[in-house]
């Protein structure tokens, strides 16, 4: 597939010759982007201040920075950046302001621009195979290794927000503010965080494309066409704090959404959840603890790693911004031959099993709870409620047992995830965290009550083991430990 | 997730009273025994609701699978849910940490949010923790509800606990 990301295109009727970067005189600049096809960008203030924005340093990394991590391994064409991800989610914003404009009188373009831009930059801090590299941040206290900080850093402060400011004093730090969900909510939020939002819209379309899966396709101008802004409540557990402004959908579209649900239901399983990319994220937190351990106790020289190296220098200096944008999917690949003649064993052997492929076995604990307390699949409560009993005894036991493990290997590697079909909320859940369908009557139901398939999806949950899959002792103790909680939950 | 996780939940909600209603309030209860210095459990980030630990709500969810503690979801008015959390353990905790837990799970848990922001932003090192707490959750911050919350963390800040509360009420 080509894809023409690199040169900007100039219209060919050439009016005044200038500097592409030039914020006075811009000509029309065009993408060619494999979802969207042309993705442009006008001589309007806003988006002559966004085309800058991409020249940054920061923004150009995420070229560097794919997508879907380790997907690769699995959908070999699933190598995207993020750099066309934001692009796209930009465009596809551009789709969902029309949609706000038309709903709203007199609009507000300062807040539009304000939205468009956040929906441009919202991923720019994301590290090297993003989700595994949070996870090393959560296990070391990593603070960078957060990409909403990093991102709010980037926004806020720097290169990036020096542009914004061009459109206003104050601009990049409302432009972080819709990032981080924070300052006063206006329906323009909803463009960049609601269960329509310009984000899942563009990954949705474009992780499917790029892996080559066919199945969960959207709707997507069936549903944009039909979506419409309401006010749903907002609360704190027990009590309402107010109403805030978002889309909602229309009578019409409910199977669009119905069928939008079920995308993000499938790929979860098919796509992001892939035991083998789960596995490959599992050995590089590993490796990347390892190197930041070594670092920190003085022994850089077991890394296999030279001191300038930027995983290095990270180690060193964690806190340190322009480390931080040194790192990406590149320098992580390219560490991997150095790092497989370290002295440090797991180094040596986990860069290895990455760099060729050799990842360890998955064991399917949850899938082997299921096949005991429920056969049939018929997904009562009762079963429900006994697999994850089980799965939560077997995890506490065998996180337990490895604690003890003095390996200087890791033989067992516990991986648990858990996502809803809808936006998963962390507080408190309201109508802000589901789909919202607006009835003949005028009245907004969720779309559980109007889709019987919607309101069946359970939430997708994990829970696996991987082990080196000639290592007969772990594989033992894992299904022995299954076995003997099986046993104990009937 | 360790089986000492589900079991230091359900401590801090029994040492709460029993009972600790929202899952926001469950956090912030946390949060704040966290930085008084008498819960040594559970790393907290900040997040738009304020400090949250996923490990927290991790083993909240284990916790009430393995029984060590309760989780009952219920519609709330405003249309959305809420879960209720109920341990009723014997502990060893002091007075301050029951009497800290205590109050917090009984305060207003938008109140409740907004104290422990400000608490969390003073100790990031925002001079003016309440006017970026108010500038950041302005909704939230109207009818009153910030100086409620002063008033809340000013009276927190009287329990004795190793760690005084940061000074900003």
């Amino acid at each position: 597939m080509k894809v023409d990301f690199l040169l900007p295109r100039f219209m060919t009727n050439k009016r005044v010759p200038c500097e592409s970067r030039n914020a006075l005189c811009m000509s029309l600049q065009r993408i060619r982007d494999p979802l969207h096809n042309l993705i442009e960008f006008a001589d309007v203030e806003l988006e002559r201040v966004l085309w800058r924005v991409i020249q940054t340093r920061p923004f150009q990394r995420l070229r560097r920075v794919r997508q879907l991590g380790f997907s690769d391994l699995v959908y070999p064409g699933a190598s995207h950046s993020r750099f066309a991800h934001s692009l796209g989610v930009f465009h596809t914003a551009r789709r969902l302001m029309d949609v706000v404009r038309s709903r709203q009188q007199g609009g507000s373009p300062t807040r539009e621009n304000i939205a468009l831009a956040a929906a441009l930059v919202h991923d720019v801090g994301h590290g090297p195979f993003s989700h595994a590299f949070e996870t090393v941040g959560k296990r070391l206290g990593l603070p960078m290794a957060d990409h909403e900080h990093v991102s709010d850093m980037l926004i806020r402060s720097g290169e990036i927000a020096e542009i914004l400011n061009d459109m206003g004093s104050g601009t990049a730090v409302d432009v972080a503010d819709i990032v981080k969900k924070e300052g006063r909510k206006t329906v323009h939020n909803a463009v960049v965080s609601s269960q329509f939002d310009a984000d899942r819209l563009d990954y949705m379309r474009r992780d499917r494309m790029m892996t080559g899966t066919q199945h969960g396709a959207i709707d997507f101008n069936w549903l944009v066409a039909n979506l419409e802004v309401a006010d749903v409540p907002t609360g704190v557990d027990d009590t309402q704090t107010g109403t805030v402004a978002t889309f909602v959908i229309g009578p019409k579209a409910v199977h669009a959404a119905e069928v939008y649900v079920l995308g993000l239901f499938q790929l979860y399983p098919t796509v992001y959840f892939h035991k083998a990319t789960r596995g490959a994220e599992k050995l590089f937190a590993e490796l990347l603890v390892r190197v930041v351990t070594l670092v920190r106790t003085g022994h850089v020289a077991k890394t296999g790693l030279d001191a300038r190296h930027p995983l290095i220098k990270f180690a060193e200096n964690p806190d340190n911004l322009d480390v931080f944008l040194s790192l990406d999917d590149g320098v992580i690949w390219g560490s991997l031959s150095m790092m497989a003649d370290a002295e440090d064993a797991l180094l040596r052997e986990f860069s290895v099993r990455l760099r060729d492929r050799q990842l360890y076995k998955c064991v399917d604990i949850r899938g082997r709870a299921t096949h005991e307390f429920d056969p049939e699949s018929k997904g009562a409560p009762e079963h429900l409620a006994k697999i994850d009993t089980c799965c939560a005894r077997i995890n506490a036991r065998l996180t337990e047992l490895l604690k003890d493990d003095r390996n200087e290997i890791p033989k067992i590697l516990l991986d648990e995830a858990k996502r809803s079909p809808y936006n998963d909320a962390v507080g408190s859940k309201g109508p802000t965290e589901r789909i919202n369908v607006r009835t003949e009557g005028g009245a907004l139901v969720d779309l559980k009550q109007r889709s019987r398939v919607v309101a069946s999806l359970p939430d997708f949950t994990l829970f696996r083991a991987y082990h080196d899959r000639c290592d007969t002792e772990s594989m033992h103790l894992i299904n022995r430990t299954i076995d003997e909680e099986v046993a104990a939950c009937r | 997730m360790s089986l000492s996780d589900t079991k230091k939940v359900a401590a801090i909600i029994s040492d709460a009273g029993g009972k600790i209603v929202g899952r926001t309030k469950l956090q912030k209860v946390a949060y704040l025994l966290r930085v008084t210095g008498v819960e040594d459990e559970f790393s907290f980030s900040y997040k738009h609701y304020g400090p949250y630990s996923e490990d927290l709500a991790n083993a909240a969810r284990m916790g009430s699978l393995l029984g060590d503690l309760r989780e009952i979801e219920s519609p709330a008015s405003w249309g959305g849910t809420y879960s209720t959390y109920i341990a009723d353990q014997p502990t060893e905790a002091t007075e301050g940490r029951k009497a800290l837990a205590a109050l917090a799970a009984s305060a207003d848990a938008v109140e409740l949010e907004l104290a422990a922001t400000a608490v969390f932003l003073a100790r990031e090192g925002y001079e003016h923790a309440w006017v970026e707490t108010a500038r950041r959750k302005p909704e939230k911050s109207d009818n009153g509800r910030i100086d409620r919350a002063k008033d809340l963390l000013r009276s927190l800040s009287k329990i004795p606990v190793p760690r005084p509360l940061p000074s900003i009420v």
